[in-house]
């Protein structure tokens, strides 16, 4: 790649990052349309996509990627304007090249250069797009799979007036409702905006661009604006444009040509020979003396001199009237234009500039700084606590005020800080609908894919590490989980299966599910196979939830094949491994016959957790609150050494004396805090319980990475150390030391 | 185990002239390149962690951070370092491959700052030094005497100490069996 300059450098990086969000866009639109089927705003909305990366691709002189998205571009700007259909193979081919792209652009940021696989790729997409563009199209008789193909432009103004019943009964010529449209008469009037040069863009472009959806059959450039040539600047344009248009595009597809000026340019697009007010009004609007004007549309030939007299005579009347009304007023009072149709177009104007505004108001910020934000936020969460508790040991009371206020302030900045690591649950949702769909395909079932929940936050760094796991239990549930059509005819339920994704926050952590409606967990081959792999023994007795969590036992794989999504058996036990990694824990429900829901229960966060402090002889330790389910006094007496009656269950004791080799002075009173981990459950002695507090995590380092049962450490207010328990390798450990000690008593 | 020198055979014939910071331990001085001390702080009781090998002391809140002290006595297989008025925290930042890793480790006194030419650094001897040979960097001569100058990164060396924890946190559990309960 060329060499450049550090500005350049990260102009591209951010054309890179624009890029992947763009195409992510061009890819949730398109299965969108596949599902739902055509509508003209998505086709816009890919259309601008690609359109947006070749220009950008264009400045960095990147000649590949224009070459590629403008031949993208011409087989969209066809279905765009209705001469092709948005076929499923189109959306397939469309999707393909979509990949093309990113990956051409993965290659060009990790600088490796393009090998045999890619330009093979390059040329059968390429040809691909060659046929699409040339095969006929009017044949396709579906978009969508339900077999519904909506006309294509929906939503945009001027079909508000074609659905109508104009009372007014002028025969008006709109372009027609049919996806092969005739061709219409339009007229087009622009004012480039006198920064137009200056923002990079040339008027002519847009003339030549303009010819590629029909034919300018008129054309008058005015020169009014023009300074005299000593006060002129050349940098300034003062030009505009009457013309007269043919095509068989509508009027968004027209306005859409010139997108990149609209903000700053006067821009009318309206039928030719129709509209008498609306070109009354946009003579009005615009800056040249309305006879001129006039004269100049009946010389583009968008008006006839006779409706221009009847537009002036008409102007003339108001005026007279004395009473200046706004004239889109006057337009709805004569039922030249309907009130609905007014606000329509209003409404949508409105929304497209909030949108935009939406979009301008986000800020790209490096993750590296952002870390280091929230970090020291943890540090101003321990030092405010300290400040806190000295406060509270002097008796002022205007002191401790102020404490308590830095204190609140501080735990608002606290939560605002972990606010900004949040990402929409969405934005981890958005590689699925691809996934299901090809990964579908492969298997050669009919699986539809249900998201809700968005709009449930959670932290980027837990979405990246989940994310991995999350594809994971998705393919399987495919795979595993949804029968064959026959299979699934057979028992009576619908062809098509379904896998749902579902977020939802639940008492300070955030749920994650992911639902079949397949065949459910075979309970009988699990337990044999666990069998065959000694993980269980015969005599065993074990609950569905601790046969089904044996799938996540390293190794474990039921399916009779392997096939290429799944059944390796790696898998299930690394998909509980990550989700441990950052505190997390899976559950399965399965119904035979009904299907399967894996639930991931996670925390909100990585850095902060809600502490549940306990004290042992002087120290003080650190139980993630999540996991601890009640406290208890400890009995006076027990039966066996070990375990206590609870509610007429045994719970197993862990002291944590024993354990971490403490001498506790027999203590009167003992408390046991009940932690939970999964499906087990054990009783921790401890020698008294301090009550809950935010607690910073701090990792330790890896000197103490294989020190089963202390996860990470926290600061207290007062500036010790508390090391945080690893509850699940601490029920564990006691586990398999009651094991192996089994046979000596 | 007995901490005798193993396999003497690694001794580089290199000498690293500079300045070193004189600790003194259990009555013997030993000298620590001062390239990598960040500071030295008045003894702070470490909280200590469960299960880790008992040259570990613990962890100190060292200004929000948090950061493993190590007894180096104990890492010599010398008995524990007994803690007094002058006792202190050396505070040192390692090379651990490509991150660095800060470190606190116990010394009974703080002496002085020496500066070694290469001439006055002498290669470590195979035996004799009571030390394992590859914790020694060289022998500094100082008015006649030599004195030990320590090459921190073996000694503070995480691979090892942290394979070692795993030893003793497994050691631990086998303990606890046999204690019974």
């Amino acid at each position: 790649m060329m060499d450049m300059d550090p500005q350049m450098a990260a102009a591209l990086q951010t054309f890179f990052e624009e890029s992947r969000d763009l195409l992510q866009d061009m890819e949730s639109a398109l299965l969108f349309m596949e599902e739902q089927g055509a509508d003209l705003e998505r086709i816009n909305a890919v259309f601008r996509a690609a359109h947006t990366i070749k220009g950008s691709a264009g400045l960095f002189g990147l000649e590949e990627v224009v070459r590629f998205t403008h031949r993208l571009e011409n087989l969209l700007d066809r279905i765009r304007s209705g001469s092709k259909m948005l076929t499923p193979s189109n959306i397939t081919l469309l999707l393909s090249c979509g990949d093309h792209i990113n990956d051409y652009l993965d290659r060009l940021a990790s600088a490796s250069p393009l090998d045999q696989h890619f330009l093979a790729e390059d040329l059968r997409l390429l040809a691909a797009l060659q046929s699409a563009l040339e095969e006929k199209s009017i044949s396709a008789d579906s978009v969508s799979k339900k077999g519904a193909a909506e006309p294509f432009s929906s939503g945009n103004a001027l079909e508000v007036y074609a659905q109508d019943e104009n009372p007014t009964g002028t025969d008006y010529e709109f372009p027609s409702e049919n996806p092969v449209k005739t061709a219409a008469n339009w007229h087009i009037s622009l004012r480039f905006g006198p920064d137009t040069f200056r923002d990079g863009m040339d008027p002519l472009s847009f003339l030549r661009y303009l010819q590629q959806l029909g034919e300018i059959t008129g054309l008058v450039t005015l020169t009014d604006a023009l300074p005299a040539l000593c006060v002129m600047d050349a940098e300034t344009c003062y030009l505009g444009f009457e013309i007269g248009f043919r095509s068989v595009a509508d009027k968004a597809s027209i306005l859409d040509v010139f997108d990149f000026v609209k903000d700053n340019s006067t821009i009318h697009v309206l039928p030719a020979h129709s509209q008498i007010a609306a070109y009354l009004k946009m003579i009005q609007q615009l800056p040249e003396a309305d006879q001129h004007l006039g004269e100049i549309l009946v010389a583009v030939g968008s008006l006839t001199s006779e409706e221009l007299e009847k537009a002036l005579a008409l102007q003339e009347d108001t005026d007279q009237a004395g009473q200046h009304l706004p004239l889109g007023e006057i337009l709805v009072d004569q039922q030249m234009v309907q009130e609905p149709v007014v606000h329509g177009a209003l409404e949508k104007q409105q929304q497209q500039r909030e949108s935009k505004n939406a979009e301008r108001q986000m800020l790209r910020v490096r993750a590296t700084d952002l870390d280091h934000l929230v970090d020291l936020v943890g540090e101003l969460v321990i030092a405010s606590a300290a400040n806190r508790l000295f406060a509270g040991q002097e008796d002022l009371e205007p002191r401790l005020e102020s404490a308590t206020q830095v204190a609140r302030l501080v735990e608002e900045i606290r939560d605002g800080a972990l606010q900004l690591r949040m990402i929409d649950v969405a934005e981890l949702f958005q590689r699925f609908p691809r996934v299901v769909r090809d990964t579908a395909r492969t298997l050669n079932k009919d699986i539809r894919l249900e998201i809700s929940g968005e709009g449930t936050e959670l932290d980027k760094s837990m979405a990246e590490k989940i994310s991995d796991p999350l594809m994971h239990l998705v393919r399987n549930a495919m795979d595993h989980g949804i029968e064959a059509t026959e299979e699934r005819l057979a028992a009576g339920k619908s062809a098509q299966g379904c896998i749902k994704l579902h977020a939802r926050h639940d008492s300070g952590g955030i749920v994650l599910e992911v639902s079949d409606d397949g065949g459910g967990l075979n309970r009988e081959k699990i337990r044999r196979k666990a069998l065959e792999k000694e993980l269980i023994t015969a005599e065993q007795m074990l609950s569905d939830g601790e046969i089904y969590a044996l799938i996540f036992a390293p190794g474990f794989s039921t399916a009779d094949t392997i096939s290429d999504i799944s059944g390796r058996g790696v898998g299930m036990d690394v998909v509980r491994q990550n989700i441990e990694s950052v505190r997390g824990r899976i559950e399965i429900n399965s119904t035979p016959g009904q299907g399967t829901t894996m639930r991931i229960y996670l925390p909100l966060t990585l850095s902060i957790i809600d502490g549940f402090l306990v004290r042992l002889a002087q120290d003080t330790y650190v139980i993630p609150a999540e996991a601890v389910e009640e406290c208890l006094e400890y009995p006076q007496t027990h039966g066996s050494i070990g375990y206590m009656e609870l509610r007429d269950q045994p719970l197993p004791l862990l002291d944590l004396s024993t354990v971490f080799k403490k001498t506790v002075f027999t203590e009167n009173r003992r408390n046991i805090v009940v932690v939970r981990h999964g499906m087990e459950r054990i009783g921790v002695v401890v020698s008294g319980i301090l009550g809950n507090q935010q607690t910073v995590i701090k990792p330790l380092g890896k000197l103490f990475e294989r020190v089963p049962g202390v996860s990470a450490v926290t600061i207290l207010g007062n500036g010790d150390v508390a090391p945080i328990l690893d509850i699940p390798t601490l029920i564990q450990r006691h586990y398999a030391i009651s094991a192996k000690s089994a046979p000596v008593h | 185990m007995e901490m005798v020198a193993v396999g003497g055979a690694s001794t580089e014939q290199r000498s690293w002239p500079g300045q070193y910071l004189i600790v003194q331990l259990q009555g013997e001085a030993f000298g620590l390149d001062i390239s990598s001390v960040r500071e030295i702080i008045a003894y702070i009781v470490p909280t200590q962690i469960p299960m880790m090998p008992d040259f570990v002391v613990g962890v100190i809140n060292l200004r929000g951070q948090v950061v493993p002290v190590i007894d180096m006595a104990r890492r010599f297989g010398r008995p524990t370092t007994q803690i007094h008025k002058r006792s202190c925290i050396i505070i040192l930042d390692l090379q651990d491959g490509h991150s660095r890793q800060r470190l606190g480790v116990v010394v009974d006194a703080v002496n002085e700052v020496l500066e070694f030419t290469a001439e006055q650094i002498e290669a470590a001897p195979q035996f004799g030094a009571g030390l394992r040979t590859e914790f020694i960097r060289g022998m500094g001569k100082v008015a006649g005497s030599f004195m030990i100058l320590l090459e921190m990164g073996r000694v503070l060396s995480l691979e090892e100490m942290s394979a070692l924890s795993a030893v003793a946190a497994e050691a631990d559990a086998i303990g606890a069996v046999d204690s019974g309960s």
